[in-house]
């Protein structure tokens, strides 16, 4: 797959309009987000699943606003882009998709929603895949679902690592270090609300990628909340985040807009 | 545009995780932790995640300070190093080589500390080379290397994790190492048994099976008595301490005296409670202990870490996979700059300076005219002592702050006020280079190459992500250059790749670690003796390094300072997840800062309304060094009588509470036991 990779991103990097490609090389024997913006570069250029690039995106057009760039993208990475867009955070028409597909035991592992991007170039769309469906949370008893993020959320860091990794959370200031909401330096912060603060903050626009999970370093089951939370918003307005760029997100009030 | 993402190794905690800086047209940008890193898995702290924020802090140092009156004037590094060698040569002429000082650093990297006390050595041809370990594990990689024969963490980070029992005493693994407090609830989910015995209730209480919370000081007493339990139900592993250990008798003697009902005595732990710790331990299958400063930090350090390598042997948990004695180092590369032999008492690899063979190994591999001297030189507490009495003359101290970070600091102070001649290498003004001659500017992590060796005795990479800011330069060219304008030949080093070829010629520890082997495999753990070596997970597998595992006898001693009528607290102090030794890095660091700005006084909710004192209140804390104004922070985290000061704070500043007293052997500091008294202040 890294061949037929290879040989798209050299046919889209040689193009004029565009700057760049943001993906994954290996290096050193570990992978990392890198911009190819030379065919020398493109041996080192990887298929993996392990580095979100849609931070990537918004750092380089932070620097660069006028950046055509080429990205790399799975399922996931497609959605966040459309997230951000939606979201005025970039603009969607500079950038150019090469989309990958993932195979089934990375969409195991992110219990991904969809696991290849609408626009895919390299790989084959995953079929007949089936998603867990949390049922064995979703028995619990009010009571026991309370008893079980308590004892959860006990082991809170506050690294923060669930927003930093988050490639929709990108408000410049955030309310999980409002000292109003949650007392600072204090571990494990206020139960429950430093993570229901981050859970509904970013309901709406989650993409379903998991990334907050794989970074919390005592393993709260953070994608639990978020799959839920996903499911909800389906149920309940037929909407999901990152699906097209026309949907418009039903809990956000206008006054965030302002 | 330019974008890279580059690998490097935290400069915060010991745990030694690799992260990716990502730096755009110059500049670092962000942190992106690596998930194939096999300590952090891609998963960081709040201090990892921020590690950044320091560097471009606008209190950095750009240029060379020269002493001019109260202030100082901006220098030339050529002044700077020719003031310097003419000092440093006429103090030598006057005085002699033991009229000097030198720390170096556990923040620096190993290739630094290597050439810090290489300059000590052969340069000025002193052993007078210390640094902060001195005050964090001097008693680990004393006690450690008498019972076992090497003075580091036995056992790996990722194997935390499959352990059956994992006890913790004296860590407050969540806060200080949470990298590793990771591999900690990770053992819990899979079913291991966790037994904490801290006199705090930290937040690993939350998920300990068994909680023991000794009075401070107490704890050869409680370790002792768990050992006798164990002994007396017949739990011991007698084939281990037939074949693979020393000395049993007379430590089995010592035990007997510490029954449960005695222990109680000391420790105030209820007597049933060390019973079932002692059986929780004993029967599992592999048990390892995790301890941190609430061990060292004592007069009785020495024989707090003895205790703690008993209990290993006593039960046959040495050897093996998750099991072990394991300390936890503070400082990102302390365990580096004890390997590189910035200690009076060893050359790089722990070689002995008593050693006539070492010495001339050393004097010959660095073509010396001189003699290294063949006794030991001062230890950091001594050297300052020394200084207060004027027979230490002159100090060469790179990325140290003993103003804040040692005890009694007003001592400390006094001491540096009567040098005559008082260098100091650091990337910001700190407390202690504020009253230097010659303040020199050093590059952070982010500028310069190098390796840090993490507490579990892992060889990393640092690697070069932007240029030195302003006119700063990495330590290893200060001290090269410095070294070559006293006229030395032996520091033309082209990078630090160069300098590590070297250690590895002279320390058999690290004598198959190379760059290029770094670049390939990510990490090498020593010993690692040759280039076709894959390094040691974990130490003294069939033999010990010393041959036989050393039983020692332990009798109980108190710590030097308890409470009485004027000063009826216990005063301990310690470090909080948020910020980092003396706070030079984290307190400049915004989110980190935000969290917590200033230091406080956690007491119990029973003392503070016998007090009056209530939540966020001022109060006053003495001791016999001194006084200091507080917040409050009324929690009953701490037990009753018992009260808990950050050390990172200057206007706080724990240490002109603590007290000097020192353990006779590794001459570390009790700064986790004095007696103090609080008052509202109204």
């Amino acid at each position: 797959m890294n061949d037929e990779l290879r040989a798209v991103a050299a046919e889209i990097l040689a193009r004029d309009d565009i700057d760049g490609i943001v993906g994954l090389k290996e290096m050193h024997g570990t992978v990392r987000p890198c911009f190819f913006t030379d065919a020398d570069q493109l041996p080192l250029m990887v298929v993996d699943s392990r580095y979100p690039v849609a931070s990537v995106v918004r750092l380089l057009l932070e620097e660069g606003p006028d950046l055509r760039l080429a990205v790399v993208c799975r399922g996931c990475e497609e959605r966040s882009l459309i997230e951000l867009a939606k979201n005025h955070q970039i603009d969607i028409d500079s950038i150019t998709v090469i989309g990958i597909a993932c195979d089934s035991d990375t969409a195991k592992e992110c219990n991904c929603s969809k696991p290849y991007p609408d626009s895919l170039m390299v790989g084959t769309a995953l079929e007949n895949w089936t998603r867990d469906t949390y049922d064995t949370y979703r028995q619990m008893s009010g009571e026991e679902k309370l008893a079980f993020w308590n004892e959860q959320l006990e082991k809170c860091n506050k690294c923060y690592g669930c927003r930093n990794a988050c490639p929709v959370c990108f408000c410049k200031e955030c309310e999980l270090e409002n000292p109003l909401w949650v007392k600072r330096g204090r571990l494990p912060p206020d139960f429950p609300i430093y993570h229901l603060i981050r859970a509904f903050h970013v309901a709406g626009k989650c993409i379903g990628c998991g990334e907050c999970e794989k970074a919390c370093p005592t393993g709260i089951p953070l994608m639990t909340l978020s799959h839920l939370l996903r499911e909800d918003l389906e149920e309940l307005f037929g909407y999901m985040a990152g699906r097209s760029l026309d949907e418009q997100n039903p809990v956000i009030t206008k006054e965030e807009y302002e | 545009m330019k974008y890279e993402a580059v690998l490097t190794t935290c400069p915060y905690c010991g745990c030694g995780c690799k992260y990716y800086v990502e730096v755009v047209n110059g500049q670092a940008k962000r942190v992106m932790p690596c998930k194939e890193d096999p300590v952090s898995e891609g998963k960081l702290c709040i201090k990892g995640w921020n590690a950044i924020d320091f560097v471009n802090s606008p209190d950095r140092l750009t240029s060379p300070l020269i002493r001019d009156g109260e202030t100082f004037r901006e220098a030339t590094w050529e002044e700077a190093y020719s003031l310097i060698t003419s000092k440093f040569k006429e103090i030598k002429d006057t005085s002699g080589p033991s009229a000097f000082g030198l720390l170096s650093s556990a923040k620096t990297t190993n290739e630094e500390n290597y050439l810090m006390q290489k300059f000590a050595r052969s340069v000025i041809v002193t052993n007078n080379v210390d640094h902060c370990a001195r005050l964090c594990h001097a008693s680990t990689v004393a006690g450690l290397a008498a019972a076992f024969g090497s003075g580091a963490m036995t056992n790996s980070i990722p194997e935390v994790e499959d352990a059956d029992c994992i006890l913790i005493t004296g860590s407050n693994t969540t806060e200080q190492h949470p990298l590793i407090g990771t591999r900690i609830y990770r053992a819990k989910e899979r079913g291991a048994r966790i037994i904490l015995v801290d006199p705090r209730s930290i937040q690993l209480a939350s998920i300990a099976d068994i909680h023991l919370r000794q009075r401070p000081g107490t704890d050869v007493a409680w370790l002792n008595g768990i050992m006798n339990v164990i002994i007396n139900e017949g739990l011991a592993d007698e084939m281990f301490i037939e074949q693979r250990t020393e000395n049993y008798d007379e430590f089995l003697e010592e035990v007997m005296h510490y029954t449960p009902e005695h222990v109680e005595e000391i420790t105030g732990i209820p007597r049933n409670d060390l019973i079932d710790a002692a059986r929780m331990f004993a029967n599992a299958e592999s048990a390892s202990i995790i301890y941190s400063m609430g061990i060292t930090q004592h007069t009785t350090g020495v024989d707090n870490v003895k205790s703690c390598a008993n209990l290993a042997m006593l039960t046959g948990n040495m050897g093996k996979a998750s099991t072990g004695v394991n300390p936890l180092r503070g400082q990102n590369n302390v365990q580096g700059a004890c390997d590189l032999g910035a200690l009076p008492n060893v050359f790089p690899g722990y070689q002995a300076v008593t050693d006539p063979a070492s010495r001339e190994k050393f004097e010959k591999g660095w073509n010396m005219d001189e003699s290294i001297p063949e006794t030991p030189g001062l230890t950091v507490v001594e050297l300052l002592n020394e200084a207060a009495d004027g027979r230490i003359k002159c100090m060469y101290i790179m990325g140290e702050n003993p103003m804040i970070s040692d005890p009694d600091i007003s001592h400390v102070r006094e001491a540096l006020d009567t040098l005559d001649f008082l260098v100091v290498q650091d990337i910001f003004l700190t407390e202690t280079a504020e009253i230097a001659d010659v303040v020199l500017p050093g590059a952070s992590f982010l500028e310069k190459d190098g390796t840090f060796t993490g507490t579990d005795r892992r060889v990393q990479r640092v690697r070069k992500a932007i240029e030195p800011i302003g006119s700063s330069k990495p330590d290893w060219v200060i001290i090269s250059e410095l070294a070559r304008s006293m006229g030395s030949d032996q520091f033309d080093y082209e990078s630090p790749a160069a300098i590590q070829d070297e250690i590895a010629s002279l320390t058999p520890l690290y004598g198959g670690i190379s760059y290029q082997r770094l670049d390939e495999r990510g990490y090498l753990q020593w010993p690692c003796p040759t280039p076709d070596h894959d390094g040691t997970t974990y130490l003294h597998k069939g033999e010990f390094k010393r041959g036989k595992g050393h039983f020692f006898a332990v009798p109980y001693r108190p710590p030097a300072e308890l409470p009485d009528d004027k000063y009826p607290f216990t005063l301990t102090t310690g470090r909080i997840l948020f910020h980092f030794h003396t706070g030079t890095m984290s307190r400049r660091s915004g989110p980190l800062n935000k969290e917590v700005p200033t230091g406080y006084v956690e007491i119990h909710p029973a003392d503070a309304a016998k007090l009056g004192i209530s939540d966020g209140q001022a109060v006053r804390v003495s001791t016999r060094r001194g006084t200091i104004d507080i917040p409050a922070y009324v929690t009953d985290r701490v037990p009753e009588e018992t009260v808990f000061i950050p050390f990172h704070f200057k206007e706080c500043a724990a240490n002109l509470l603590t007290n000097p007293a020192l353990d006779p052997i590794a001459k570390i500091p009790e700064l986790k036991v004095c007696a103090c008294s609080i008052e509202a202040i109204v």
